[in-house]
């Protein structure tokens, strides 16, 4: 027993020692879907450029991400950098969690080469920078070019013309009676509130007092319910899907619209070749909404060697190295110089996202945003779209939420 | 001259110490790992449920004593949980218990490749949670999955059932799946109780002309009953606490169709971040299981004897 302590001891001693001299190590927290590990050619060349900085690089999976960082900064076992939304900022910023690196990007020479209003759109409540962009995304339409060519359809602008046009593309092709196509893939689980957001906030709604509740807010959800419940648009699993459910169905044909982003265009091209294409998401109630789907890095307050983490940081929003980062995600570069020159989507993805810029928003930057996105979206959609709640009592649910 | 039965308190000083202290040492080790890592976060998580803890609010931690149960006795969605609960419980025990008598009666009688088929009855409950509710969610799915193709060529339904997405099918749903998965325990448990009753019992009943019937009732039964109020009692216990399944499954939804309280408690704790009632719905769920365990101990433990 002694034995085994004084062991354990010992090696206590020396993990602490090996770390007092390798002290310039990063502990970096990050999310691809990728699984092959695109992240070590970057750690490679960081090292080689920074001798005497070591990167531990951590893949951690997308469903627990955040659970798992919230759960690491309270046991004090934070990493020293990591990805990060702007939904977790203003629950990070309250913990004490994040470093101010508002000073340390004025001095930084990729400032300047960065995609204008990126950093306004990530600045926190407090007026201070904690996140460097990394990377970003706009949710548009995608939707299936060779249907809407074969029943003479036009691509819909507007969420009347949606509502036709989905109604349209619902069809039994093989005269079994049951619908093969479904006119819009909606996604009823975690993360569908962008769907439901381009139908719902576009009405000149917003989360405050009372106005979700107004006449525009309620109808807006009414009509996404009638969507599913009356004119049967939506696959029947519509509720319980998630991301990969929606794309799945898609690319299997099973329904001939959705709302993604570029992330997810290479997939869609190659299992549909030119018949999938993308537009910006419909207008709807006189408003256009759309989501911005927003990625930043952030160094972490307790990380001990600060200057080493936004080293590493910054490396990855550079020029260059930021054009790897996304060619991993999928995703689309912040700096002027790589965006220029991209050519790993095909260009109409790249235009409807260009498109639907003007018109993106992100959800209000406060704590209760994460409630909304993990549970409180999602349940109520579900019990609204299962005919439990009411669409009115869907819409006070999430009122509740915001203005207590 | 010492012998083995000499009481210890004549031994010299140091051996009868030693005497003392051997069985204690010998214990601590397996007794301090149990109070490190099952007594003590019990205590944290009542301690907690007695507090306001969020855990974006580090530093607010406010002790608020009963408030937390409170609010949970007057929360729609504890209800709801516990009615989930106790469908859960109610219908996955039997259901397992039934279909693993019969299996092990089967396993029990002679036939070729016998060890073969008690080998392949254990695969369920030998493959991980995670593989099953996946595996099960692709039975069910809406558009591709086996069950609804197989409904429509039966013509036992007229179109695809979303089984896992609508509210009155998704509990059921979820618990066929943990019948299959748990049912080989209590076959292997009941095969095992089985092979203990003497062959002789049957033997001198069939010569006083008892029935196959009445031999189930008057020699099987009684001879496995140990057995199964143990099964039933471990059983009752994961399947009670068991949220794995669900989890992957449905994750509750939709909407709170498939949440359980333990399902509840962690989703409050762990997404919402709020420890504090999350913690008070594991200590209410605990006292209401420990209340169940009880009585049913005492009502089987008596029936038994």
């Amino acid at each position: 027993m002694s034995k085994l302590i004084s062991a354990a001891l010992a090696v206590g001693l020396l993990a602490g020692t090996a770390t007092a001299y390798a002290d310039e190590t990063v502990r970096f927290w990050y999310h691809f879907d990728n699984a092959d590990n695109p992240m070590s050619e970057l750690v490679a060349k960081f090292e080689k450029e920074n001798p005497g900085i070591k990167i531990e690089a951590e893949n951690i999976p997308w469903n627990s991400y955040y659970d798992n960082l919230y759960t690491s900064i309270v046991a004090g076992n934070a990493p020293d950098a990591a990805m990060v939304k702007m939904f977790a900022q203003p629950r990070l910023v309250e913990m004490g969690a994040l470093e101010p690196i508002g000073d340390r990007i004025d001095a930084w020479d990729g400032k300047a080469d960065l995609q204008d209003n990126l950093l306004n759109l990530t600045k926190a409540s407090d007026g201070k920078s904690y996140y460097l962009p990394i990377q970003y995304v706009v949710l548009y339409l995608y939707y299936r070019q060779d249907m809407i060519e074969e029943l003479g359809l036009e691509v819909p602008k507007t969420c009347d013309e949606f509502r036709d046009v989905a109604m349209k593309l619902t069809r039994d092709t093989d005269g079994d009676g049951q619908p093969d196509v479904y006119g819009f893939g909606f996604r009823g689980g975690k993360g569908g509130h962008d769907h439901w957001g381009s139908f719902v906030l576009s009405r000149n709604v917003d989360f405050s007092a009372g106005s979700l509740t107004s006449d525009a807010g309620v109808a807006g959800t009414q009509w996404v319910v009638d969507l599913f419940e009356k004119d049967k648009v939506f696959p029947p699993s519509a509720p319980n899907d998630g991301f990969k459910e929606v794309t799945g169905a898609f690319k299997a044909g099973k329904t001939a619209m959705t709302i993604h982003h570029i992330g997810s265009s290479n997939g869609m091209v190659e299992a549909l070749g030119d018949a999938v294409s993308a537009t910006p998401v419909p207008e709807c109630g006189g408003g256009h909404w759309t989501s911005f789907g927003d990625e930043s890095t952030a160094v972490f307050s307790t990380a001990e060697n600060k200057d080493a983490a936004w080293k590493w940081i910054s490396f990855l929003s550079t020029a260059g190295n930021n054009t790897e980062f996304n060619k991993a995600t999928g995703q689309l570069p912040v700096t002027k110089t790589d965006s220029e020159g991209w050519t790993l989507h095909e260009k109409r993805f790249v235009d409807a996202t260009v498109q639907s810029l003007p018109f993106a928003n992100l959800l209000p930057n406060v704590p209760e945003t994460s409630d909304f996105v993990n549970t409180v979206w999602p349940v109520n959609m579900q019990r609204a779209l299962t005919g439990e709640i009411t669409a009115e009592q869907m819409n006070a649910e999430i009122d509740k939420l915001y203005n207590p | 001259m010492l012998t083995m039965n000499e009481p210890a308190d004549r031994l010299p000083g140091r051996a009868a110490l030693a005497r003392k202290v051997l069985p204690y040492a010998l214990l601590s080790p397996a007794v301090l790992v149990t109070l490190a890592i099952v007594f003590f976060p019990m205590i944290q998580a009542a301690w907690m449920s007695l507090h306001d803890y969020i855990l974006w609010k580090p530093k607010d931690f406010t002790f608020v004593g009963l408030k937390n149960f409170t609010a949970a006795l007057q929360d729609e969605v504890f209800w709801i949980s516990l009615r989930h609960t106790i469908i859960w419980i109610a219908v996955t025990i039997p259901a397992q218990l039934l279909l693993g008598l019969a299996t092990a009666l089967l396993l029990n009688q002679q036939f070729p490749w016998r060890p073969l088929a008690r080998a392949l009855i254990i695969i369920p409950w030998a493959l991980p949670s995670v593989v099953i509710a996946l595996m099960w969610v692709w039975i069910y799915d809406a558009n591709y999955g086996i069950l609804n193709e197989f409904m429509l060529r039966l013509g036992l339904i007229k179109a695809s059932v979303p089984w896992l997405a609508d509210p009155d099918t998704a509990l059921y749903a979820i618990i066929l799946t943990l019948t299959w998965q748990g049912f080989p325990f209590f076959a292997v448990m009941i095969l095992a109780g089985l092979q203990s009753i003497p062959k002789s019992y049957y033997e001198a009943a069939s010569l006083d002309g008892a029935g196959a019937l009445r031999q189930f009732w008057h020699i099987t039964l009684p001879g496995i009953s140990g057995v199964l109020v143990t099964a039933v009692l471990l059983r009752t216990i994961w399947v009670a606490n068991s949220i794995d399944v669900i989890y992957v499954m449905t994750g509750g939804g939709p909407g709170y169709a498939t949440y359980t309280l333990p399902l509840y408690a962690f989703i409050k704790a762990r997404t919402n971040l709020d420890f504090g009632y999350g913690s008070s719905l594991a200590v209410l769920f605990t006292l209401m299981l420990l209340g169940l365990v009880i009585v049913y101990l005492r009502r089987a433990g008596r029936s038994v004897n």
